[in-house]
């Protein structure tokens, strides 16, 4: 089986996005105390069919992107500003009835842990046909059919008996195809997905991301892929963003953001991962620090405080996004960015 | 394997089997969950030893046997020439002097009521350190120096300090009273990317600056490759494969070997896309129930009809220095025999 990543880049250049949002900002507000910004506006596209990378380390916002796009936010203590338009409606304007009808039908999403996604006190066949008769309007017998051949699809062995099966009494893997299987079952045109694979063992890590890959490329599906693995990204992501501290500092295509990472955040963090096929030997290259080390957007850089290219001109407030002159296919947030391969210093 | 006098830890068919008790008053014995299941290995003095392995292989329950966290329920534990599984308490408090383990999760392994001076002080008080508290304040200051932290972090408490920083404390208070052997489970697997790779160099200059023996057990192949000399590969309680660290990545004889490493994405999408992936059918079975023959047949793309299914393979050396558990471990290297379309699972198995 092939990578269908020519097909997808194909499909994507024809029509409008499908997903885009525009300028998204998140803050967590607590009493006496500033607000917690953690997505600083945050713009992306998602074109049908197009797999969507969020890249990046723990606390850089790329899953509160995910959860705000979901209307998931908790309504109290969060603000939410900026656009969030699937198909040119605004997600973020409309009301929790009109958002449940969407979510589950048109937009689904699969988390990290499926233990805690799952009812754990709910059959798993019911927690598949629960989605079929509510949002396909299905009834019993039809949904409990549909909900065996789903399982069958992502690849759960004596589908019938497990449909009867509660969650705790499969394997994570498994449970995790069950959690795909429902966010499947409506055939959403919008799958995002939160770390899948982070809590699997790297066998059934291969099992499950080889089966999102086809069932992206059989269906047609678009993905938000939100992972922290750079390996993750460059198996099967079409475009990546890397975000750092709530906002993007830099966007390519996968083949391009990993033959030549312009950010010096990006740059570092390859470095800094000890890769299987190299060869052995040397130190790593750590970046120093740790992400709490930030300086706020509006005083310059944020990545500045850990970056060894850094001086007085990253001290640009608001730094913009913007198209790389070097490499074009590039977006990039960087004063400084490192020079792309066989460049002259 | 290397013998003689520069092993400093041997491990002789070790054994864990954990009761699985039934009923309620009774409690009889319904069963034994082989954690691990007859191990035996080798780590010479200065070196690093990775074991790597899935969850539930047994591979963290291995390192606490060694240190008897866990009792053995058989075989033996020679650490420099004494065996460990013999001594009395005592004289087992005294030895684990010589041998520290780092945890995983550092939030969790530290008092978050005790400042870092007295985390790092506990230890030395523990086994009655010379020079007393003034001298043990002072090893303190050489300890912070010693992971990279300043002076002043030895008055703040574990919360004040970020995931890396916080890894580093608990490295030096396993070498605040100069162990030979440490053994690390999951050192970096905590922590975000941009910092695992400091943690890696620190856990490597210690080891150049001290002499350090290392046990280190990961489920990260590349940073157990990176960081160490040989490496075990574990499977449901047993060891599959035992190799020079570059040796494994670069001919890799046990079909699980090659499974997992098929498996580990690479940041890189040239080599993504170029790759053959074995994927393997199912899931890991019960360590309770390992399957008979060999443990891996279940879900091996290689099996072959009644050997595989009845008859239990032995740890061979096929290279100096590389023992694989594989009947058919030749045929699978010259490519006499090729991973099959397993027929379980349609979607997720067999080469893609």
């Amino acid at each position: 089986m092939t990578v269908p990543a020519v097909t997808l880049a194909a499909r994507r250049r024809e029509g409008t996005p499908l997903l885009s949002v525009r300028d998204l900002q998140v803050r967590f507000t607590r009493r006496g105390r500033a607000p917690v910004r953690a997505v600083d506006g945050v713009s992306f596209d998602v074109a049908p069919g197009q797999v969507v990378g969020l890249v990046g380390e723990s606390g850089c916002g790329k899953s509160v992107t995910s959860l705000a796009v979901m209307g998931l936010l908790a309504p109290r203590g969060v603000e939410v500003e900026g656009e969030v338009l699937f198909e040119g409606q605004d997600l973020l304007a409309l009301s929790s009835d009109e958002l449940r009808e969407l979510r589950g039908r048109d937009i689904a999403m699969v988390f990290q842990d499926p233990m805690t996604s799952l009812n754990p006190v709910v059959p798993v066949g019911t927690q598949v046909t629960e989605v079929l008769r509510r949002h396909a309007g299905m009834d019993r017998g039809q949904a409990r059919d549909e909900a065996e051949s789903l399982l069958e699809r992502v690849g759960i062995p004596d589908p019938a008996r497990r449909l009867k099966d509660y969650p705790h009494q499969l394997s994570g893997g498994m449970r995790q195809r069950a959690l795909i299987a429902i966010a499947l079952a409506c055939k959403p045109r919008l799958l995002i997905a939160d770390e899948p694979t982070t809590a699997l063992d790297v066998t059934i890590q291969a099992q499950v991301l080889e089966l999102l890959k086809q069932l992206v490329a059989e269906t047609g599906t678009a993905m938000i892929m939100i992972t922290h693995d750079l390996g993750v990204v460059a198996g099967i992501c079409d475009e990546v963003n890397v975000m750092y501290a709530g906002r993007v500092v830099e966007r390519a295509g996968r083949r391009e953001l990993f033959a030549s990472p312009r950010h010096q955040y990006t740059g570092g963090l390859l470095r800094s991962i000890p890769r299987l096929d190299a060869v052995r030997g040397g130190q790593l290259t750590p970046i120093p620090g740790s992400a709490s080390d930030v300086l706020p957007w509006e005083r310059g850089c944020a990545f500045a405080p850990r970056c060894s290219a850094q001086d007085a001109d990253c001290l640009v407030p608001d730094l913009e996004l913007t198209l790389d002159d070097v490499r074009p296919e590039h977006r990039l947030r960087c004063v400084h960015p490192v020079p792309p391969p066989g460049a002259a210093l | 394997m290397t013998g003689g006098g520069d092993v400093l830890l041997e491990v002789r068919d070790l054994e864990v089997h954990f009761p699985i008790r039934s009923g309620v008053l009774l409690q009889r014995t319904v069963g034994h969950v082989r954690a691990v299941d007859g191990i035996s290995l080798d780590v010479r003095r200065g070196t690093t030893l990775g074991l790597v392995g899935e969850s539930g292989c047994g591979k963290s329950t291995l390192g606490r046997a060694v240190l008897r966290l866990v009792e053995p329920t058989g075989g033996s534990v020679r650490f420099d020439g004494v065996d460990l599984t013999t001594l009395s308490p005592e004289e087992l408090r005294r030895s684990r002097r010589r041998m520290q383990m780092v945890f995983q999760d550092p939030m969790a392994s530290l008092d978050p009521r005790q400042d870092v001076e007295s985390l790092l002080v506990e230890p030395m008080r523990a086994h009655r350190l010379d020079g007393g508290p003034t001298a043990w304040r002072a090893r303190v200051r050489e300890l912070l120096g010693l992971v990279g932290l300043p002076s002043t972090a030895a008055a703040k408490y574990p919360h004040e300090f970020s995931g890396g920083q916080r890894q580093r404390i608990g490295i030096a208070r396993a070498i605040a009273l100069e162990p030979d052997l440490v053994i690390a489970d999951e050192p970096v697997s905590a922590l975000d990317v941009s910092v695992q790779a400091q943690v890696v160099n620190l856990l490597e200059e210690l080891q150049e600056r001290l002499g350090l023996t290392y046990v280190v057990i990961a489920h990260d192949l590349a940073v157990v490759r990176h960081i160490s000399d040989e490496i075990g590969v574990m499977y449901l309680g047993a060891l599959v494969e035992q190799s020079p660290s570059e040796q494994l990545y670069l001919q890799p004889l046990h079909p699980y070997t090659i499974s997992l490493i098929s498996a580990i994405p690479v940041p890189d999408p040239e080599v993504e896309d170029r790759r053959e992936r074995i994927l393997l059918a199912g899931d890991l079975p019960s360590p309770a129930a390992p399957p008979p023959g060999c443990r891996f047949h279940t879900r091996c793309p290689f099996r072959q009809p009644t050997r595989c299914d009845d008859e239990v393979p032995a740890l061979r050396e096929l290279a100096p220095g590389h023992r694989v558990a594989c009947h058919w471990a030749e045929d699978v290297r010259d490519g006499r025999i090729v991973a099959a379309e397993s027929a379980h699972d349609p979607t997720a198995a067999g080469t893609v």
